[in-house]
């Protein structure tokens, strides 16, 4: 219970405590070990060679050899020009007799950043590295002095496979995760911060450092057009708007689903479960092209409603503005709610599966003498099953959350080339009416080039996000059951 | 033990790939930074890549094995890839440096890809075409007037002009409409209304709306610092108010047998079998033909009313263009092959696969050009088609004043609005490129 | 009497029940029937007349298996499979890694590690493409299936939430007792919390398995030679809906489409199974 109450303060703490006793022990070890500890600062195998670990001190001195050879030979060609992001503009020459262009040694800002980024990133790894094995040799001499065996080789590899482990697990995945995660998006918070745009663009041309000038454009501070900030507030609202409703809708719909196929009344509920599993199953890319086309202004629903009258009797009512079409998804409004339903169509079973899940769970006891009392399908319904599912799949609500502000795929493949605002403010900062934030700053870099501003919106993305979550958490049971049920 | 012996050489690979990765990067670099080492052009196979759209595939394969034949003392490898002309800069303006050798582009992306960088200046390679026996001189004296234009930004020629003519003609059913009623949009509009069919056009796309613009004396260009120049909120040199002009779209788009087709739509319409003319390039020639049998026809696009004048509209008249990339590994060749594709051999065969309008004066004598009705119709337009200079802030304001006009959101009475939206139009348009 | 109507009752409101769930069933059905039956038609552009095509035909059936420049389906398909294979290996691999080391195991940069995993997840992946795609060319990966395979599988860390929600409920006393009888940790992970975690690695396999034939936003980056050869399925489908190519491939499109569906709802309705019993176990235990 007391997880329940600690929030994301608790975790901050925790957190920083932990870096001080890393870095006490770290002070400790330098402190009080002996020469061959503090050698071990200089050459990470002192301390090893000391200890007969020779295999060891093979491992790290070479380790710190390929950290030297990295650092003079690639690190040192990008790292001194990170303050500039280079200077250099590419020049060439064409040579007739070889048939080639000859360049100069150019400068390339983007891979300046990308490389840079890359060299602290392996040299942060390297001090802690150098801390830690500091500490470890610093181990090793306490155990010496008190007398205790010291593995050898063959015993520490063991270790690896023992209590050390999670060591052998994690490596890989965080490496992946470092390379492919940490580092792209550590480098376009820098991005952010750079005039990396349409005008320049590497190879050809250079970007520079600008501080905050694009977060001041971003909201409303001129520079760009003036319609920026605008665009921006607008998109946020839909991001918000559309998170909400999307998060909701399939959530309840998913509950309500699973609730009636789980009935006793309903006949074959395997055959209706995998019914409604199979819609999910063809890929998005291409159920909602197709569904596109569907409601497209000239596609088959519209033909439908105009021969059955819809299109008329919505004329009349003042819905529609022309009596030949429904706009469904090439109007304001209209496209909004038909984007939501849509979603609802992807998005039920899904939900459903999960639901189907957590509701086999839900203590039959509760229901039973619920039943006895007389309770109505409906007051059940409020009373007992939506606690229960809002206190298990409440965290997977807020990350549900988080992933439709950044829902790409449905919006993109139902607006992308068919949707065109009329609103002139929007259409000047490149940006639609049904446009999330994700869409907006991914035609921003695909059609625009405009990194910089894309990555000022991300960082925005990523604060909303943030701050949501830590909201979230704080006020709903913490997801952190794992002490609870063990 | 297999378990600890698989971990450990999980690990190892790890750190072989690591070492390997950032070798292979370093040495990369190098080998980017020092392309000077001279080596023996002849001996070494040649590596191009090379970009054209979905339907030329089957050309360009004969193309280069006929570029292979003629230069068969060198080594090729040659790579064909797809890449519509339309979407080329947008593919190669995320990675320059991974875009073919050579590709085919339309001329409106000629600014922005220049600006960018990706082009190599053919001037500057231009002895390389002396393995071809000629020289860039002979090259540019071959083009049609206007072709090396339209490949040039400040006189200096970026790309070879392949094809001419990628620019829209009005297509129509002559047993509705006759080629007189064609002439003009109010007669036309009325014969459409007579028969009960309607008449379509593209209105959501700056390429096709601003064939009105353009018509009546206004213009559209390119700074030297890649913003747009447009000056559609005034009055044209010859007088117009762009006002008026909105309000003569109004007019035309508030007529019951108008219908605007979204962008990329005209073809599924012309099919529908509703449409009594329709404005589209040559691209749809065939569909219209099937559809309207006999009936079909093409001239040039018809005139419109602005006060009492009736006035010409000129298309936006573009040319395809193929570009020698400027970081190719092997420019000379990259330019040979480039210039192979445009010449007279290639355009004839081009047009008879493609029916792309040639460029080169010689092939442009072929009578069987002028035996195509589409064709004829667009090279009648060559005159006052418009080359159209724009950046890319163009497009989706102009897109969105379009669809304004297609939808009705501006009403021919209100003055105000009409000016407000030129007003917002310009701005966007002619706002700083970033 | 009153008993017989309480019958009536039931039954009546069981077949409403049911034609409630038929209806519905019926309204998320129809555009997958609608992609079904026009991929039977003659025409090969988009028909927005009628709802059935009006003329039948397996034409662009047998153009699928006829590959031309655009259409290269088999091949596609091929690509897609490889892709597949290897990216389900790896992702499984490290995601029942990370589960078992965070849910299992403990060691002081555990919370940390979890802590960062959530904050990573909330950066907008689109975001990160661009720099992705220069990390892959700098290893000089870009146009290549190691590539892709990559981009699909590194991060895949990240997702274990769900599985180290299962491997929590694995109870803690059998782990125990098998270190007191000495069993190395990396012994009681392969043999001990796998074998009991069946539905999570079946549903990590196949969730994992799946992703290469839904993504066309980092394929299309990554495989940017404009070869259509060496496309995957989702790109190669995607690209027959280009401007240019639509009113000619988009019955073909609709073709693919069926035939990717085909196996991919066969493994989704295996997968539904071990979903179901993965996340409960995954939730809660009594």
């Amino acid at each position: 219970m007391e997880n329940q109450t600690k929030g994301a303060a608790a975790m901050v703490g925790g957190f920083f405590r932990a870096l001080g006793s890393f870095f006490s022990g770290f002070g400790t070890a330098v402190a009080k070990g002996d020469i061959f500890v503090k050698l071990s600062l200089l050459w990470w195998g002192a301390g090893y060679v000391r200890r007969k670990q020779y295999v060891k001190a093979v491992i790290m001195t070479a380790l710190e050899a390929a950290v030297i050879l990295f650092t003079i030979f690639f690190a040192m060609d990008y790292v001194p020009k990170f303050g500039s992001l280079g200077t250099v503009r590419a020049e060439k020459v064409f040579n007739p007799q070889t048939m080639k262009s000859e360049f100069n040694d150019y400068d390339h800002s983007f891979m300046i950043l990308l490389f840079s980024l890359f060299s602290f990133v392996v040299w942060f790894a390297a001090i802690i590295v150098l801390m830690k094995n500091t500490m470890n040799v610093y181990k090793l001499q306490l155990m010496d002095e008190s007398g205790e065996h010291i593995n050898t080789f063959k015993e520490d590899l063991v270790t690896y496979i023992g209590e050390k482990f999670h060591i052998t697990l994690l490596t890989l995945p965080v490496l992946g995760v470092v390379v492919f995660t940490l580092v792209p998006i550590l480098l376009l918070i820098f991005v952010a911060f750079t005039n990396y745009d349409q005008q320049h663009m590497p190879p050809s041309e250079l970007f520079t450092w600008v501080g905050f000038t694009n977060f001041i454009t971003l909201f409303g501070g001129g520079g760009l057009t003036a319609t920026f900030g605008y665009s921006f507030v607008r998109v946020l609202g839909w991001t918000l708007v559309w998170a909400l409703f999307a998060t909701f809708t399939t959530y309840i719909g998913g509950i309500l689903l699973s609730i009636m196929l789980n009935s006793p009344k309903t006949r074959l509920p395997k055959c209706w479960r995998t019914l409604f599993v199979v819609t999910i199953a063809v890929p998005q890319f291409v159920s909602l092209l197709l569904v596109r086309n569907f409601f497209a202004d000239s596609g088959i629903v519209n033909t439908i409603c105009k021969e059955i009258g819809l299109t008329g009797f919505l004329h009349d009512i003042g819905l529609v503005s022309t009596n030949n079409l429904i706009p469904f998804l090439s109007a304001p409004g209209w496209a909004h709610v038909m984007i939501i339903l849509i979603n609802i169509w992807i998005g039920v079973p899904y939900q459903m599966l999960i639901a189907t899940g957590v509701l086999m769970n839900i203590p039959s006891d509760q229901l039973e003498s619920a039943k006895v009392d007389g309770a109505k399908p409906f007051q059940i319904f409020v009373k007992i099953t939506m606690p229960y599912m809002l206190f298990v799949t409440g965290p997977a609500l807020v990350t549900d959350f988080v992933k439709n502000i950044n829902n790409f795929n449905v919006i993109y493949l139902l607006t992308q080339d068919v949707y065109t605002t009329t609103n002139q403010a929007l259409a000047n900062s490149q940006a639609t009416e049904v446009d999330l934030l994700v869409t907006w700053l991914f035609r921003l870099t695909q059609d625009y080039y405009n990194y910089k501003m894309a990555s000022a919106i991300g960082i925005i993305v990523f604060i909303i996000c943030a701050v949501f979550t830590l909201i979230a958490f704080n006020f709903m049971i913490k997801g952190d059951k794992e002490g609870t049920y063990q | 033990m297999k378990k600890k012996f698989l971990s450990m050489l999980l690990c190892a690979t790890m750190v072989a790939t690591m070492a390997t990765g950032c070798g292979s990067d370093a040495g990369d670099n190098d080998g980017g930074a020092s392309d000077k080492k001279t080596d023996n052009a002849s001996s070494e196979t040649v590596k191009l890549t090379l970009w054209g759209a979905e339907d030329d595939q089957n050309f360009l394969k004969d193309v280069v094995s006929k570029f292979e034949a003629k230069y068969s003392d060198q080594k090729f490898d040659i790579q064909i890839g797809v890449e519509s002309e339309s979407s080329a800069k947008d593919t190669v303006l995320k990675d320059i440096e991974a875009a073919a050798d050579v590709y085919s582009f339309a001329s409106d992306q000629l600014a922005d890809l220049v600006r960018a960088g990706a082009l190599t200046n053919i001037d500057e390679v231009g002895e390389a075409l002396s393995k071809s026996g000629k020289t860039l001189d002979d090259v540019k004296a071959e083009h049609a007037e206007g072709a090396i234009d339209a490949a040039s930004v400040d006189g200096k020629m970026y790309a070879f002009p392949t094809s001419q003519g990628n620019s829209y003609i009005l297509f129509y059913d002559s047993s509705v409409i006759s080629e007189e009623d064609a002439g003009n949009w109010d007669t036309l509009l009325a014969a459409a209304d007579k028969s009960g069919k309607k008449v379509g056009m593209t209105l959501n796309s700056g390429w096709y709306n601003a064939s009105f613009f353009y018509g009546a004396g206004f213009t559209t260009g390119l700074n030297a610092d890649g913003t747009t120049t447009m000056d559609w909120n005034g009055t044209s040199p010859s007088g117009y108010k762009g006002t008026d002009v909105v309000k003569s779209m109004l007019q035309i788009t508030s007529d019951s047998a108008f219908k605007a087709i979204p962008d990329g739509k005209i073809s599924d319409n012309i099919k529908s079998g509703d449409y009594c003319a329709v404005i589209s390039g040559t691209w749809d020639a065939g569909v219209a033909q099937e559809t309207w049998g006999d009936g079909y026809a093409a001239i040039k696009l018809p005139t419109f009313t602005v006060g009492d004048d009736k006035v010409q509209m000129h298309p936006a008249y573009g040319y395809k263009l193929e570009a020698v990339n400027a970081y190719s590994k092997n420019a000379g060749w990259a330019t040979l092959l480039a210039e192979f594709i445009s010449n007279e051999e290639s355009q004839a065969a081009h047009f008879k696969s493609g029916v792309q309008i040639p460029t080169n004066k010689k092939a442009l004598e072929d009578p069987s050009i002028n035996e195509n009705a589409a064709v004829t119709a667009i090279l009648s337009e060559a005159e006052f088609g418009v080359v159209q200079e724009v950046g890319g802030k163009y497009w989706d304001p102009a897109k969105t004043f379009g669809e304004m006009i297609a939808k009705g959101t501006l009403k021919a009475k209100d003055d105000k609005k009409i000016q407000e939206a030129l007003d917002n139009l310009v701005s966007g348009v002619t706002a700083p490129l970033s | 009497m009153k008993i017989r109507k309480m019958k009536e009752n039931r039954t009546s409101s069981i077949i409403i029940h049911n034609v409630i769930l038929g209806i519905l069933a019926f309204i998320w059905l129809i555009p997958i029937v609608w992609l079904f039956f026009t991929s039977f038609s003659a025409e090969s552009g988009i028909n927005t007349n009628t709802f059935f095509p009006e003329k039948w035909s397996i034409s662009h059936y047998i153009k699928l298996f006829h590959p031309d420049t655009v259409a290269q389906f088999p091949q596609w398909f091929m690509n897609t499979f490889v892709v597949a294979v290897v990216t389900c290996i790896i992702s499984t691999l490290f995601v029942l890694m990370v589960a078992y080391a965070t849910s299992v195991m403990r060691f002081p940069m555990r919370k940390p590690l979890m802590n960062i995993a959530v904050i990573l997840n909330l950066f907008p992946g689109m975001l990160a493409m661009i720099a992705v795609y220069f990390v892959l060319k700098t290893f000089n990966l870009t146009n290549s299936y190691a590539g892709l395979i990559m981009v699909y599988s590194a991060s895949s860390g990240l997702g274990y939430l769900i599985a180290k929600g299962f491997f929590d409920t694995v109870p803690r006393a059998l782990c125990e007792s098998a270190r007191i009888d000495g069993c190395s940790e990396a012994r009681i992970f392969f043999q001990m919390v796998i074998p009991l975690s069946r539905p999570i690695v079946v549903y990590t396999v196949i969730s994992s398995f799946l992703v290469p034939w839904m993504d066309f936003v980092y394929a299309k980056m990554i495989l940017n030679a404009g070869i259509s050869s060496k496309y995957t399925v989702a790109i190669g489908l995607y690209k027959m809906l280009d401007k240019q190519l639509i009113n000619n491939y988009f019955t073909q499109f609709c073709a693919g489409g069926v035939l990717v569906s085909i196996p991919i709802s066969i493994l989704f309705v295996i997968m539904q199974k071990f979903y179901v019993k993965g996340i409960t176990g995954g939730a809660v235990k009594g």
